[in-house]
């Protein structure tokens, strides 16, 4: 035993390490003061507090950063822009798109009181139908909006223009390449460089003139804008951008149905293997990258299992599992297809659950690009449509995205069609409220695609006797337009509740609409009269004139309303004088223009027009020679579009595709609706961009083809 | 030659211990927290802060942005306080095991240590005031021998003795006070002993957090008895650091690497 002896020391603290208790109220403080720890409670807490911490940290150095330079960055603008807004008779500036809206039937609802909001603007501001393109389709129309000129300064004719060298179409709008350069390693192909991307669509868009004054412009899926463009502003590209096949829609059924049919246009069909109660298929995707061989498909795999006993499936597709109905749509499910060596397609598709039994069928949409994690840029900044999908979740990107093929092919049904294509315009509704939340001045615009879609595939029940609609009595058709009209309306009522008056508010379409009834080959017509021959033998030809002649071929038909001379020296086998151009053209505009359809007794063409009567500009050598004007209820044929020569010049279309624009331009004027008065007589689509520059104060350039419209009088 | 013991060096065990710690986190968190708001609260937290990039030269969005990330960061951290719970309780408690092991060194043979005798308030047992020195007495080992007097500390109603141990082993001191005797286990060696540092009276919190050794009687006369075990250092790449800080540098590293590799949202 040991004694202890007073003797006084400096206490310490041996009770046990200081490290722990620290660590515990560090836990403590992750759980209750979350924002104010930041060390360590294992990776969950961890992660949790870094992750807020870092936004916090982010933003505030955004934020700090915004505030500092903000006033130098005025100033600079100030300098460089002499004051943006002060020539501007208006803060702002939005344009809402409807494609296809047409004036007859807004007006025939509006005075049945179905439309109040337009009604209000009509009685307020400015109704007026407003002059569409030749053609009056949709890119050939909203290139002209955007730039302010005639297609043969901009160069858009039609979705397809026709490669001279062997009369097969292309894309009109953009042209993608993939890299040039491949490097062999073993069984892979590894592409050296950037996949190319070139714009189709000349002349400059009038927010890129706005931007160089300094003012800014939200640009929501116009058609046209892919690839997208650098500008003072923000943009997702709308109408021609594709989806991950780099086609411009191809949907895909996989379905346990024997069939070795295939669909026309728009779709593929892909077996269901069937083994003790699962059901596996695929999802198409683009080319690998890596193979050697072109048209190496890349796949994504997925598996359907049925739930005994209900009307539903689990269905798995890489990590993402969910259970659909029959009838049901998924929600967007990413798909990723990966070629090896690191190289992936991010893209995005949602599944529809078709049927169970007997069968099983499963509907999956076009692969769209995946907005968060884009392959290709959609958007400027690349930033905006990431941006759009973190605050709005995924969303579909390919310029047509309602599956019209999908519906004409009867894979999907009415109601389907519908629901994803109100899904779609749900998504676009969305981003316009955060783009006009945000852009408090210069310029929201955003183009909505669901009137256009849905006026094609339901026009058929607007009609007591359309061929597309026989099998449904009258009495029985659904009224699909007027709902699309009436939602349009609440739409735009809700806009209104957020602009004031120092906001000019634009509502305008394209092109208006008609019925399609009747189909026209006009390449069967120049067959039978003499200007288009076949191959010795053949009465008809396949798709893309696979049987024509041209060594005796003076004229043909492609795409929706070009009629082409095949001109020696331009087309690769042209037989036509340059020189007996002018007299052929006359011959054909007054061989078609008014040709009548014996079985109706109707004028199938009311107009054909000459291409050098129509337009000028540095770029009317790529113009069709002339441009077919067709009647009310006329259009060209489905086969006539592809290049078909078929026996028949008329024919009825039964086709769920019901109702078009794709006629005499005439016919099919657009609306123009605003909140202030406009004086003018024949507004034109092409006006729009000089009459928007006008309003903010700047200078019109010289090329524009189209007049600013004057403001009546401004409330205040 | 691959030395073996290379494997159950200190090192070695926190990282060992670390991955697996970081991987099942995730997964408890994955499991007990709702993935999919995760998700979307994280997203648009992104998305808010894209906005203020994107609007830059619109000072009311970037400051509208700002807010919407605060209260983003708010719903983010709601939504991750349940799952945290869930991890918090197990983590805590095996880190404090692990400390037992790897919080402290046990004292090197023929190194001197102190050993701190706590003495309860006045009120609370007759050892206390100004005779207690010589009412507590120590019981040693022969293996342990004291070099020094004891020292009083009547600030702190605190005894404290310089020991110094001769062989390894673990061994029991006795300290006795009021007629009432009380243990505290000693390590001296180098090996990885489970080590307890303090022994307490009561303390419940502290004895969950810092003592491996049993509570001393509710009556008993003396608070605490503690030992200043040298913290152990983990040397990596010529710095010495706490196995706190590698656990959770390491941990992080697997989280971040497993939730990526499973999916999870965090």
């Amino acid at each position: 035993m040991k004694k202890l002896c007073g003797q006084q020391v400096a206490s310490r603290d041996g009770r046990g390490r200081p490290s722990l208790h620290w660590c515990f109220f560090l836990l403590l403080a992750v759980v209750l003061f979350p924002t104010a720890s930041h060390a360590y409670a294992g990776p969950g807490a961890g992660f949790a507090v870094l992750s807020s911490f870092w936004a916090i940290f982010v933003a505030f150095l955004y934020s700090f950063y915004a505030l500092m330079t903000w006033p130098f960055r005025q100033l600079f603008r100030f300098i460089r822009r002499r004051n943006a807004y002060g020539k501007a008779t208006f803060e702002r500036a939005v344009i809402l798109g409807f494609d296809g809206m047409d004036p007859e039937l807004a007006d025939r609802f509006m005075n049945e009181g179905r439309l109040p909001n337009l009604s209000k603007l009509r009685d307020k501001g400015t109704f007026s139908k407003l002059r569409t393109t030749f053609p009056a389709i949709s890119p050939v129309a909203w290139s002209t909006f955007m730039t302010g000129v005639n297609p043969g300064k901009h160069n858009i004719y039609d979705f397809l223009a026709r490669d001279t060298s062997n009369y097969l179409p292309f894309l009109s709008s953009a042209e993608i390449k993939g890299p040039k350069r491949h490097i062999k390693i073993g069984k892979y192909s590894i592409p050296f460089g950037k996949t190319e991307i070139k714009a189709m669509r000349k002349g400059t868009p009038f927010w890129h003139w706005l931007g160089n004054a300094g003012i800014f412009s939200s640009v929501i899926r116009v058609p046209v804008t892919f690839p997208p463009e650098k500008f003072q502003g923000v943009l997702l590209s709308g109408m021609c951008v594709p989806d991950l096949k780099g086609s411009q829609g191809t949907f895909c059924l996989c379905t346990t149905r024997a069939s070795n049919d295939k669909f026309r246009e728009g779709g593929v069909r892909v077996p269901i293997e069937r083994k003790n109660g699962v059901c596996r298929s695929y999802i198409p995707g683009p080319d690998s990258p890596l193979a050697e061989k072109a048209g190496t498909e890349l796949r994504v795999a997925f598996e359907i299992r049925p739930e005994p006993g209900s009307k539903s499936a689990r269905i798995v597709v890489g990590s993402e599992k969910f259970t659909l109905k029959v009838g049901e749509y998924s929600e967007w499910v990413p798909a990723e297809f990966k070629a090896g060596m690191g190289f992936t397609a991010h893209g995005i598709c949602r599944f529809y659950l078709k049927e169970l039994s007997p069968e099983v069928e499963v509907y999956v949409t076009p692969v769209n690009i995946d907005p968060g994690h884009p392959d290709l840029p959609i958007s400027h900044p690349v930033t905006y449509s990431i941006y759009l999908a973190k605050l709005f979740g995924p969303y579909a990107t390919l310029g047509l995205a309602e599956d019209t093929w999908a519906l004409n092919e009867h894979v999907l049904d009415d109601d389907a069609f519908l629901a994803q294509a109100y899904g779609n315009h749900e998504d676009r509704e969305r981003m316009l409220f955060d783009a006009l939340e945000k852009t408090k001045q210069g310029l929201c615009t955003c183009v909505f695609d669901t009137t256009d879609r849905v006026q094609h595939m339901f026009w058929r029940y607007l009609e007591e006797d359309h061929p597309a609609a026989r099998d449904v009595p009258h009495s029985q058709h659904p009224k699909v337009i007027q709902d699309l009209y009436e939602r349009m309306d609440r739409l735009i009522g809700r806009v209104m509740e957020k602009i004031d008056d120092d906001t000019l508010l634009m509502i305008i379409s394209d092109h208006g609409f008609k019925s399609f009834a009747r189909c026209m080959n006009v390449n069967a017509w120049l067959h039978q009269n003499g200007y288009l021959a076949l191959k010795d033998g053949k009465t008809e030809s396949g798709d893309w004139f696979e049987d024509v002649d041209w060594s005796r071929t003076r004229a043909y038909t492609m795409g929706l309303n070009g009629l082409y001379l095949n001109i020696k020296g331009r087309e690769k086998q042209g037989i036509v004088d340059p020189a007996e151009a002018d007299a052929l053209k006359d011959e054909l505009q007054k061989g078609l223009n008014g040709l009548i359809d014996p079985a109706s007794g109707a004028v199938g063409i009311t107009g054909v027009f000459i291409a050098d009567n129509v337009y000028r500009g540095p770029y009317t050598e790529n113009s069709p020679d002339l441009i077919v004007g067709y009647g009310a209820g006329y259009r060209a044929s489905w086969d006539s579009v592809l290049g078909k020569v078929t026996g028949q010049v008329f024919e009825d279309n039964t086709k769920a595709w019901s109702g078009d624009h794709c006629i005499d331009p005439r016919l099919v004027p657009g609306v123009l609706f605003s909140s202030h008065k406009f004086i003018e007589e024949k507004p034109a689509i092409v006006d729009v961009a000089p009459t928007i520059l006008k309003l903010f104060g700047l200078a019109l350039p010289a090329h524009f083809d189209g007049k600013p419209w004057t403001l009546a009088a401004k409330a205040h | 030659m691959f030395d073996l013991s290379l494997l159950t060096s200190p090192l070695a065990i926190v990282i060992v211990v670390s991955l697996v710690v970081g991987m099942l986190m995730v997964v408890l968190f994955g499991y007990t927290s709702d993935q999919k708001a995760i998700g979307i609260a994280k997203d648009q937290l992104k998305a808010h802060l894209l906005a203020v990039r994107l609007y830059r030269d619109q000072i009311p969005v970037v400051m509208g942005s700002y807010g919407k990330i605060l209260r983003g960061t708010g719903r983010y951290l709601k939504l991750a306080f349940k799952p945290l719970l869930y991890v918090i309780i197990p983590i805590t408690l095996l880190m404090v095991q692990i400390d037992r092991y790897l919080g402290a060194t046990p004292i090197p043979p023929g190194a001197p240590f102190l050993l701190t005798v706590h003495l309860a308030g006045a009120s609370s047992g007759q050892a206390a005031g100004r005779d207690a020195p010589n009412d507590v007495t120590l019981d040693l080992p022969p293996e342990i021998a004291i070099t020094a007097a004891p020292v009083h500390v009547p600030t702190e109603n605190e005894i404290v003795w310089r020991l110094v141990g001769s062989k390894e082993g673990k061994y029991e001191v006795r300290i006795a006070a009021a007629g009432q005797s009380a243990a505290k286990a000693v390590c001296i060696g180098s090996d990885l002993p489970r080590i307890s540092t303090v022994r307490w009276r009561g303390h419940f919190w502290e004895r969950m957090f810092s003592s491996a050794e049993p509570a001393l009687p509710e009556n008993s006369p003396i608070e605490s008895i503690s030992i200043n075990y040298p913290n152990r250092n983990i040397e990596i790449a010529g710095y010495g650091m706490n196995w706190i800080w590698l656990f959770f540098i390491l941990s992080m590293i697997a989280g971040f690497i497993f939730k990526e590799l499973l999916g999870i949202q965090i």
